[in-house]
């Protein structure tokens, strides 16, 4: 018999054993050679990187790609080799010589790699193809899918090339492992009997502390201005964080946790239990052999839900924010005589729909004076706060009706903010603010004197808000008076601009009208459309987003299936403690309840850090290096949620299959 | 003395039509008896202390321990049964890797869900007789095989089953930890009245029990009891009855 039909044998006999991991290889193929697919599809890095930004950003995320698949590649073939050891002494005891043993298991390693490849690149292609279809829908660009070949050549040669490298080094690793053991610990190496366990109480109470400590100082940012993110700086209590954390995590599973579970026997009521008096022990023993795997596992869980977040709120903060930035549709500033009219006929041939409103507001300029006058009063009015404004803006508040206010809310289908509002008096007004005030602090109930027609016009502020009706290109400051009192100011002020608010439904998502309008007004700085802002943003993050997201999903195939191989090894290895359990007495019941609470546990430990260093960093994130022009809301973390739950629903998936298997490797029936 | 074990007429067929591996065995074990069974490989040992401890279930015959059938067991009353009722003593210790002495001869008092104080108190007082209390807080491969075995006895024993099972208890053990072990059970069977089922290939390990079955072909084809006679003289009984059933093959 020649060793590839001795090891196409195996795997045919083994099956079920090998299932997983051809199917874990082959989706990491599928991910690998999807990527590499698309980042050298020409035509689509074409359409969505004009200045070789997403070019770069293929190369970085390709070279973690690369260490992924490197990595989660040779993990299984450590796992399969040490499952197998004892099969390959027995082989030797039979007088196979080591460069035979070694041949077989390369045969093995071919078969297995090429029937991933072939799977990998076959899914891998469509997968590509679904992303260029999906790419295309999202940032609607018109794209000739014939350009686009359903394989790639110069991708496979890529991908076959890689996973044939990764084989050899694979194939030396094997080589080195079957040549440095001796025939006696081949036979022999079953579940080695490991070390008693040094619980050290120093290690543990650091990694403790340092935890606590990590989290402390991210949490530090709430103090705003006093926090040490502010007078160290944002970067480096970012790093004092970061390895407060790393550091403390490592200590936290290698010494900590055990530690603890361990002075947790002293209780002696809580432990002598059917399930406690088997699960904390079993938990100190695996935790010491598994214990790199588990930090690595870790760290590497709490980056990626870190990255999706945190990627996940970059992209949809912007568009979350188009709403302020550009509240109508469109919008422009009145600079010639006219320019109203031809935008009507513009719109026109569109959609010559009633539905489609045209309001102008009139602002007026009006300067003030006040105990302190809030900060929007003199945005932009020195070149330190508006380094990007071409022209300085004289301070002083904005002003409109409060019916003018009314009529844009509704119809920009604002009508729940309507809805909550209740009319101005002449002694009040609303301040619109461009966001809330770092210091939590609020204007309301203070009193600015309006300077009109020199006499002072006291206006208390009724409330402020965040929903302003015009965009801050065209408008900041702005304060919302009584009609009466805008008709005062009317009577006495020049007004500073006229603005045109553009709304209705038919003419939304319309990026050729926006287009027109732009040539029409001649490339105005004071145009805004608000589909046109956010297919914008979509056009710029997305492609990074779905880079991200390959490096993501890689991410999670790696970890799910190591979880899954690390716990069935375990469980396969404990067989016979099961069985003796069996025969004590445990029903299926009991053991079931065993194994769930022994997976669970290895589960969990890198999820819940994962998940606590992602909502820490996403604050952190948030707070610190983003601009809080919708204020704290809980929907703005909607996304941030998403990406927790995805997550929570992969590991869960993998943990079912994980306990199922085990169900199926442990009990009789 | 009462009959605690009763097995009728118990046959078990592998497979659709193979040779029984046992065939219409029926005997009777009285409470506080240390049955020895013996027999060559094949002979239905192993599968008729199965049968009787409820992990395999016998194709036709009637198995009573306690009076209950354990024909009438699922698979969860079944578990139950052997919590309450039975040990288990193996060639291969079996003991819990990653579970100190203490822990392991505790599980099945947990399993009892006996007060922590209590299982401690017992955990410490048939460690003295086995000889391991200065192991409690060691692990199994820190001990030698014979303190193991010991350490399995006294698992087995801790909870006072109804009936011990031992598959071969000195199978991996030299000559004195061999005798260390038969002494214990020996002791545990005359001072605890623990009833013990214990297989053996070794005539010098039968020679503890007071009653041993020889089985061939799955049938029990001699009975050897020892009375009166001397542990030294039953060896010799066991010996004679070996080589004769050896010759006659």
């Amino acid at each position: 018999m020649n060793n590839l039909s001795m090891a196409y044998k195996n795997l045919r006999k083994n099956f079920s054993f090998y299932a997983l991991y051809l199917l874990s290889v082959s989706l990491v193929i599928t991910v690998y050679f999807a990527f590499t697919s698309f980042s050298m599809n020409s035509v689509m890095l074409e359409k969505i990187s004009g200045n070789g930004r997403v070019e770069s950003m293929c190369s970085v995320i390709s070279v973690f790609l690369i260490a992924f698949v490197v990595f989660y590649m040779s993990y299984s073939n450590r796992f399969f080799l040490r499952r197998r050891t004892k099969e390959l002494g027995i082989y030797a005891l039979l007088g196979y010589r080591k460069s035979r043993i070694l041949s077989l298991l390369i045969s093995e390693n071919i078969l297995i790699g090429s029937g991933s490849l072939i799977v990998g690149l076959v899914l891998g292609a469509i997968m590509h193809k679904g992303i260029v279809y999906g790419t295309t829908i999202l940032l609607n660009l018109q794209v000739d899918n014939e350009e686009i070949p359903f394989f790639n050549f110069n991708a496979i040669t890529d991908t076959i090339v890689f996973i044939s490298l990764v084989m050899c080094v694979m194939a030396i690793s094997n080589a080195y492992f079957l040549f440095k053991t001796s025939l006696m610990d081949l036979v022999r190496f079953e579940k080695r009997a490991e070390k008693s366990m040094n619980l050290k109480k120093m290690p543990a109470i650091l990694g403790f502390v340092q935890i606590i400590v990590g989290y402390g100082l991210a949490l530090d940012i709430f103090r705003g201005s006093d926090s040490l993110w502010f007078t160290i700086g944002f970067y480096p209590t970012g790093l004092l964080t970061a390895m407060s954390i790393v550091m403390g995590t490592v200590l936290f599973i290698a010494s900590f946790l055990p530690f603890a579970v361990q002075k947790s026997k002293q209780h002696k009521k809580a432990f002598y239990t059917e399930t406690k008096i088997v699960t904390s022990p079993i938990f100190i023993y695996r935790i010491r052999s598994n214990a790199k795997t588990l930090i690595m596992l870790t760290l590497l869980s709490a980056a990626t839900l870190t990255i999706s977040s945190v990627m996940a709120l970059t992209l949809f903060y912007p568009i979350a924010a188009v709403a302020r930035m550009a509240p109508s549709e469109l919008e422009f500033r009145i600079e010639k005589d006219g320019q109203l009219n031809d935008a009507k006929l513009l719109v026109n041939q569109y959609a010559s729909d009633d539905s489609v409103t045209y309001i102008q507001t009139d602002i007026f300029k009006v300067t003030a004076s006040a105990e302190k006058l809030p900060v929007e009063y003199s945005t932009g009015t020195s070149k330190g706060d508006a380094k990007n404004e071409k022209i300085l803006r004289e301070a002083g508040f904005e002003c409109i009706s409060y019916s003018q206010y009314v009529s844009l809310l509704q119809a920009q289908g604002k009508s729940d903010v309507v809805n909550k509002l209740s009319a101005l008096q002449d002694d009040e007004c609303i301040l619109v603010k461009y966001q809330p005030n770092a210091d939590g602090s609020d204007e309301s109930g203070s009193i600015y004197f309006l300077n009109v027609n020199n006499s002072s016009i006291p206006l208390t502020v009724k409330a402020t808000t965040l929903n302003n009706p015009i965009s801050f290109s065209n408008s900041v400051g702005t304060l919302i008076v009584s009609d009466n009192v805008y008709e005062q100011i009317k009577s006495g002020t020049a007004s500073e601009c006229s603005i045109i608010s553009i709304n209705g439904k038919v003419i939304e998502d319309n990026e050729k009208l926006f287009e027109d309008m732009r040539n029409l007004l001649g490339n105005s700085p004071y145009l805004q459309g608000h589909s046109h802002r956010v297919n914008e943003i979509m056009s710029l993050n997305s492609s990074t987003f779905l880079l991200i997201s390959f490096l993501v999903v890689l991410f999670f195939i790696a970890t799910g299936s190591i979880l899954y191989f690390n716990n069935i090894s375990a469980v396969s290895d404990s067989k016979a403690d099961y069985e003796i359990l069996s025969k004590m007495g445990y029903s299926n019941r009991k053991l079931k309840r065993i194994l769930r609470k022994q997976v669970l546990t290895f589960f969990s430990i890198p999820f819940l850090f994962g998940l606590i260093d992602c909502i820490f960093a996403t604050v952190v994130y948030k707070t610190g290096l983003m601009q809080n022009l919708l204020g704290n809301t809980i929907t703005l973390y909607f996304p941030t949620m998403i990406a927790i739950a995805l997550t929570a629903f992969i590991y869960f998936t993998y943990y079912l299959i994980t306990i199922h298997t085990c169900y199926r490797t442990v009990l009789r029936h | 003395m009462s009959t605690l074990l009763e097995a009728k007429e118990v046959t078990k067929i592998y497979g659709k039509a193979g040779h029984p591996s046992l065939s219409k065995v029926s005997f009777r074990v009285a409470d506080g008896e240390f049955i020895g069974i013996m027999g060559a490989s094949g002979s239905g040992k192993t599968t008729l202390l199965n049968v009787l401890s409820t992990i395999d279930t016998p194709t036709s015959g009637d198995i009573l321990i306690n009076g209950v059938n354990l024909k009438t067991l699922n698979h969860t009353s079944a578990a139950d049964f052997r919590k309450d009722n039975l040990g288990f003593i193996f060639q291969e210790y079996f003991l819990l890797d990653s579970l100190t002495i203490r822990e392991n001869i505790s599980v099945p008092l947990t399993l009892q869900k006996l007060p922590p104080k209590k299982i401690e108190k017992m955990v410490r007082s048939l460690s003295e007789r086995f000889g391991i209390a200065s192991q409690l807080d060691k692990y199994p491969h820190e001990l030698s095989g014979g303190q193991r075995q010991r350490a399995s006895a006294a698992r087995a024993i801790v909870k006072q089953p109804s009936i011990l099972f031992a598959d071969e208890p000195t199978g991996a053990l030299d000559s004195s930890s061999a005798t260390e072990l038969l002494n214990a059970l020996h002791e545990a069977n005359l001072e605890l009245h623990t009833t013990i089922l214990m297989v053996t290939h070794d005539a010098y390990a039968a020679s503890f029990a007071s009653r041993i079955l020889i089985f061939k072909d799955g049938s029990i084809i001699k009975e050897l009891i020892k009375q009166d006679s001397s542990r030294r003289d039953f060896y010799e009984a066991i010996t004679a009855e070996v080589t004769r059933l050896d010759t006659e093959r």
